[in-house]
């Protein structure tokens, strides 16, 4: 039996513990342990944002993470922006505003675009800054930045 | 009854997307998601050279490894050692020869996918290197090494109209020009994959992110040597496509399902971001040569080009995308005389294949640029020069003698898009003048020619199965697919338009060989065209059912049914209805058939290949962009501040999706022209990563203003026409050449990225000094766009 690691953390507001081997990734815990495949892999070197998660409420690509790193900290994914069955507002703005296309980078987007929102960054050039960690090949970004603004708006009002 | 739907129903209106919301909640299920009980993972060894002769492969390491179940080679095929969808020119596993770097050798199939790729690397070749050709041009002069017999010249077409000497003595002015075009990888955010699942050695089901569940079908019943029918292959959800999807998925798919059979056991396969990037297909680099002509008044006289696509290894689809540049090469203009040759030519590079645009955004860069070199010449404004030559209601012959249908837009496009940017104000106002920050506004102009080519027209038909469910909701079958485009969208906005019920009670599931017939690929701007008139078909013959009962309960003649928002009425008579589910509900009770099956073919058309005359494509889409860009000359860094897009659309499905569609092909279009840069090291992509190939992200995104027009006469569903491919073709070129307005020189190279604007203006950089050949290396690697802003 290969050497294992307990990691003890926080996953979408519930305690867990996870025995893996040292060298696994916070991805697949997420995936395979967990069981949570909203967290895509896109490239697995950090470079695309598909598998963004929240870690202590800063996004991280948890491509590059290592499971025994998060142990004792807070993660969030995107099956975690969702409170009491409804969508996370910037989820909701991402359906109604046509944000979403093939849907493979949309759940590192939500992640990103809730913690943007999160620090309250309302302008829309510095929110697709902030946004640049996360590739989309089909938008074009337009509507996921519309989305953004939606939010934005309706928190200012 | 929702307002929209008692209003005309949904067509082209923003409801929800059908896929949205479990997307973004993550609930999607991708291939990767998908897991079965004893599950195997696979892994290809591939060829890290371009060309060798295989002496010899050593397995017994990578065998002898733990958790490995299989390693296969080119004799442990069952059936045929073949892929490819217009030549068989490719092995599935490398026999003797190596052609390309990402030739397969072995596959391998393991318990995890850590253990399945490690026995891959395990994989030892003994190779003999052979003399390898990496230069399309090179690779047809005599004497360059043959990369299959008989030599690299797959293919020339033409096309030829008039007489080239004689109007060659009329033009007052002559532009020639040679242009080098890269390719563009896909970079769609989800990797190749497949999930084959074997049933003994009998059948197969093969779920995949794909573009053409058909082609998947034909290459692993070929592979495994058992008929079509034992061949069920499931679309997944698909995280985007863009064309890499079109014919090269079905390479996974064969290779999952050769090992599925040898072991029994279900196995998936997911391409690392590397290895997809390397082996998977690529828009071709072209070297595209242009002889234009025109008189003192700036009108056309002749136009000759000659284009050298780049196949790489294996010919794919290669043909089939020389077929559309080659009949694309001379845009919406009015040429008395053409004379266009496209040569396909084999090379030991990446094998190119579908990429959005198939061919077209390469010869319309190359014409666009023609286009303003021309107007430069003759001291014209470009806007104006394309006004005098655009095909329009009376001028509506093609270059390829062709007759377009009434409307012809193209001077509504240039002069909606025109107005959009703000043309004649941008040019009246001084530029800004310092180096770092030089303005520069630049037109590109496309007539596509929608659905497939004359040559491929024997593909070009579509089905769809629509069920009537006994509580009134709707099950939608067609045979293109949803990668990201929106066709779920479109097909639930069509078939809800014709029942006459709320999108929401529609839902349309992804194609399966085994439920709905061979549509073809969904490619070349069909998807929602050949979905929605099958749709249309299948809903005709449901009605022939479904009025005679709705009659009964309306008390009317069957000829008198109407459908809308969500009832069944009397024509004329809209106080008498009953509602569609309550039709439903009767159909149901009486054992009446709520199944019907609908089908599309296009129209036969016309066409002579030696010549390249007559009607390549049954009807063509317009649209103009106009981009507005910041060049920093000291840097030679390109910022595209704005498009502006006018495209002809027929008639709107849906609007969301429709404006998804043209800004993201504009940003796609815009990474092409200036980031985008397959660096070829003999064959070898040298930057297969996101680091090193850098897509446009969220900060490089210009503003895109858009304005569709709405036309009559198209053939499509409801009068639409395609809309996928026109959106990003005119992009590049209309970044060209707002780039060369910028800094008054001419380029002919793209990508425009930093190290080529820089080469361009030669003697009046400042740092000229600097920019030996041997720095600009080391100046590209500075100038790389940052990421982080």
């Amino acid at each position: 039996m290969a050497e294992r690691v307990t990691v003890s953390l926080t996953l979408n507001g519930e305690r867990r513990t996870f025995e893996v081997p040292p060298g696994r990734r916070l991805l697949d815990l997420l995936r395979d342990d967990a069981g949570l495949i909203g967290t895509k892999e896109g490239c697995g070197a950090g470079e695309c944002g598909a598998c963004t998660v929240l870690l202590d409420g800063s996004p991280v690509t948890s491509c590059l993470v290592l499971a025994a790193s998060a142990d004792g900290h807070d993660v969030v994914t995107v099956e975690g922006l969702a409170s009491a069955g409804r969508l996370h507002p910037f989820q909701e703005a991402l359906v109604t505003r046509g944000g979403v296309q093939c849907g493979f980078c949309t759940p590192g987007i939500a992640v990103t675009g809730v913690a943007i929102l999160a620090h309250r960054e309302a302008d829309p050039s510095e929110q697709a800054r902030l946004l640049s960690g996360n590739l989309c090949r089909c938008t074009g970004y337009t509507k996921v930045i519309e989305a953004l603004q939606t939010v934005t708006g309706m928190e200012n009002e | 009854m929702s307002k929209r739907a008692a209003h005309g129903g949904p067509l082209g209106g923003r409801h929800e997307r059908p896929d949205a919301r479990a997307k973004v909640a993550g609930s999607t299920r991708y291939v990767a998601d998908l897991a079965l009980p004893g599950m195997l993972h696979a892994a290809l060894a591939v060829s890290p050279v371009p060309s060798a002769r295989v002496a010899r492969l050593e397995l017994a390491a990578a065998r002898a490894l733990d958790g490995v179940e299989a390693v296969l080679t080119a004799g442990d095929i069952p059936g045929k050692n073949q892929v490819g969808v217009v030549f068989l020119d490719q092995p599935l596993l490398v026999e003797d020869r190596v052609r390309m770097v990402g030739d397969r050798l072995a596959l391998v199939a393991a318990r995890t996918p850590e253990a399945a790729w490690q026995a891959a690397r395990l994989v030892q070749p003994l190779l003999e290197a052979l003399p390898g050709v990496h230069d399309p041009v090179a690779a047809l002069k005599p004497g360059a090494p043959s990369v299959h017999e008989g030599g690299n010249l797959v293919r020339t077409f033409r096309v030829v109209r008039g007489d080239v000497a004689r109007e060659s003595a009329r033009a007052h002015v002559v532009v020639e020009a040679e242009y080098h075009i890269g390719g563009q990888e896909h970079a769609y955010l989800e990797p190749q994959g497949c999930l084959a699942i074997p049933e003994g050695r009998e059948r197969i089901t093969i779920i995949t992110s794909c573009q053409c569940p058909f082609y998947v079908q034909q290459a692993v019943a070929r592979v495994l040597g058992i008929p079509l029918a034992a061949v069920r292959v499931e679309q997944a959800p698909t995280g985007g496509g863009f064309g890499g999807k079109e014919d090269y998925a079905s390479e996974p798919a064969a290779c999952a399902a050769v090992l599925a059979f040898a072991t029994g056991k279900p196995v998936r396969l997911v391409l690392p971001r590397e290895l997809d990037m390397q082996a998977s297909t690529k828009r071709h680099a072209v070297v595209v040569r242009h002889r234009w002509g025109a008189d003192r008044d700036g009108r056309l006289r002749f136009a000759e080009v000659d284009t050298v696509m780049d196949a790489g290894a294996y010919i794919g689809l290669s043909t089939v995308v020389a077929e559309r540049a080659n009949v694309s090469s001379i845009g919406p203009y009015h040429v008395p005389v053409v004379r266009v040759a496209t040569h396909v030519a084999y090379t030991n590079n990446l094998f190119g294949g579908a990429f959005r645009g198939f061919g077209a955004p390469q010869v319309t860069w190359a014409a666009e640029a023609t286009m303003d070199k021309l107007a430069r010449q003759l001291g014209m404004d470009p806007l104006e020069l394309r006004r005098r030559n655009v095909l329009d209601d009376r001028r509506r012959r093609t270059s390829t003698g062709q007759l377009l249908p009434r409307p012809v837009l193209a001077r509504e496009c240039l002069d909606r898009a025109a107005t959009l940017a703000g043309w004649d104000e941008f040019h009246a106002r001084p530029r800004a003048g310092s180096a770092a920050a030089r303005e520069g506004m630049g037109i590109g102009l496309v007539l596509y020619g929608c659905n497939l080519h004359h040559g491929g027209q024997r593909l070009d038909r579509s089905s769809a199965v629509v069920i009537l469910q006994a509580d009134g909701s709707v099950v939608v079958r067609v045979g293109l697919t949803e990668m990201g485009q929106g066709n779920l969208a479109a097909a639930q906005t069509i078939a809800a338009q014709a029942l006459g019920v709320d999108p929401a009670v529609v839902q349309v599931w992804q194609p399966d060989t085994t439920t709905v017939g061979d549509s073809g690929p969904t490619v070349a701007s069909r998807g929602a065209h050949m979905s929605g008139l099958a749709i249309l078909d299948a809903v005709r013959r449901l009605r022939t059912r479904l009025d005679p009962v709705a009659a009964e309960l309306l008390g009317c003649r069957a000829g008198e049914v109407e459908l809308a928002g969500g009832f069944a009425f009397v024509r004329g008579e809209p106080e008498r209805t009953v509602p569609v589910a309550r039709v439903a509900a009767e159909m149901a009770a009486r054992r009446i058939e709520g199944i019907a099956t609908g089908w599309h073919r296009t129209k036969a058309r016309r066409f002579d290949p030696e010549t390249g005359t007559g009607a390549p494509y049954e009807f063509y889409a317009m649209a103009c962009h106009i981009a507005r860009v910041k060049v920093d000359a000291d840097l030679g860094l390109v910022r595209v501040e704005e498009v502006s897009a006018a495209q002809d659309v027929g008639r709107v499905i849906h609007r969301d999706a429709l404006e998804g569609q043209i800004q993201g092909g504009i940003v796609q279009g815009m990474g092409w022209a200036i980031s985008e840069e397959l660096k070829l090291d003999r064959g070898r992509l040298a930057n297969p990563s996101f680091t090193d190939y850098t897509i446009p992200t969220a900060a490089d995104a210009p503003k895109v203003k858009i304005t569709v027009m709405e036309s009559e006469g198209a053939t499509g569903p409801f009068g639409a026409k395609g809309v996928g491919e026109p959106s990003l073709i005119p992009t590049p070129a209309a970044v060209r050449n707002a780039v060369c307005d910028a800094l008054g020189v001419e380029i002919d190279r793209l990508p425009l990225t930093p190290p080529t604007v820089v080469a361009a203006l030669g003697e009046r950089h400042p740092f000229a000094w600097l920019l030996s050949e041997r720095r600009v290396d080391d100046h590209e690697r500075l100038a790389t766009f940052d990421r982080d802003g």
